[in-house]
């Protein structure tokens, strides 16, 4: 009984590991965390912004495994889902930048003084695409 | 005359138009004494000719033997990179906006796409959901509350990101896709350089 408590505390312990360090690292090569920093100048302060993500995680982890709840005003949601939409929207320019899309196709259509242009057709996408989704798409 | 030294540092990239006798003071930097200055920096190093292709690599060596045609004694010393690549530059064709159009709109749709397809993959609706009745205490279906800040929220974080807001820039940092589009060019420039440049590479069987 004892052996069988410790087992399922190790590889949760264990899991918890692989999973916290696999989130570390991608959020690492996609290198929000430096460009947040660079765009508001506060370098200084980089051991804080570690705590934010490293408790983002083990609250948004342990809320959503005990199922908690908070009786607080749906309004509450509004800053919330803005918050998320700017992080999965770094997210997504990142891996964009990453894959090294927009340099090549840029480059082969010939359109480099027009690569804002390009870059709100990728952004207007993500944020019609998105409203689409949640408005229409998913009651169909 | 003795013991005159030329310094000369080549030019990264050199935009040239068809039929252009391009001289020395074009693609390189010099320095040199007074009267040897005017003369080398009047040296034609290359003439663009029409069966030129669009990129001409001109190693500093060749310059160096056009120096020396005229100035035998003369010492050439060369500073920073090897060599200057010539883009020639072509009238260019319009592109038709028509096209533009279409490669906009291939854009669009396709993220519009790749992000619904990125929803239905990490089950992001059931989140939300889920993420509704914890602040809330109350199930919803449609959280839009919650998803319609989510969805702009979106687009604010790319525009971040790259620190464009439509040309208007909130630092004089270069952009992540700045750096990007450089170190794209300067792959292929190091590529043109030592494929373009017969002299840099010499197989078995050439003569």
């Amino acid at each position: 009984m004892i052996l069988n408590i410790l087992i399922t505390i190790f590889i949760g312990f264990a899991g918890g590991i692989a999973v916290g360090s696999g989130f570390v690292a991608f959020l690492t090569v996609l290198g929000i965390v430096p460009r947040l920093m660079q765009l508001s100048k506060t370098y200084s302060r980089i051991r804080s912004y570690e705590a934010s993500v490293t408790l983002g995680a083990i609250i948004g982890g342990w809320m959503n495994l005990r199922h908690l709840t908070f009786s607080m005003s749906p309004l509450l949601l509004i800053p919330i889902g803005l918050f998320f939409g700017v992080f999965i929207g770094m997210l997504a320019a990142a891996l964009t930048e990453v894959l090294n899309v927009l340099p090549i196709l840029a480059k082969r259509i010939g359109f480099e003084e027009k690569l804002i242009i390009i870059l709100m057709a990728i952004v207007f996408g993500k944020v019609f695409g998105s409203l689409f989704h949640w408005v229409y798409y998913v009651n169909h | 005359m003795e013991n005159l030294t030329v310094y000369i540092r080549m030019r990264q990239r050199v935009q040239v138009v068809p039929n252009q006798k391009v001289t020395l003071s074009e693609i390189a930097q010099i320095v040199a004494p007074g009267e040897i200055h005017k003369k080398v920096k009047a040296l034609i190093i290359h003439h663009v000719k029409p069966e030129d292709k669009h990129l001409i690599v001109i190693d500093v060596i060749k310059v160096i033997q056009h120096i020396h045609n005229v100035y035998e004694s003369i010492d050439v010393q060369t500073v920073g990179p090897a060599q200057t690549i010539l883009e020639i530059q072509y009238e260019k064709k319009k592109l038709a906006p028509v096209y533009f159009l279409l490669v906009w709109l291939l854009l669009f749709f396709g993220s519009s796409l790749a992000i619904m397809n990125f929803h239905e993959d990490v089950s992001m609706g059931i989140v939300h959901k889920k993420i509704y009745y914890m602040i809330t205490g109350e199930q919803n279906n449609r959280p839009l509350l919650l998803q319609i800040p989510y969805s702009f929220g979106l687009g604010i974080g790319m525009i971040l990101f790259f620190n464009h807001l439509f040309k208007k820039r909130f630092n004089e940092e270069p952009s992540p896709l700045e750096v990007e589009m450089f170190n794209y060019q300067q792959d292929l420039d190091q590529y043109v350089i030592v494929h373009e440049n017969k002299e840099t590479e010499k197989k078995l069987h050439d003569t």
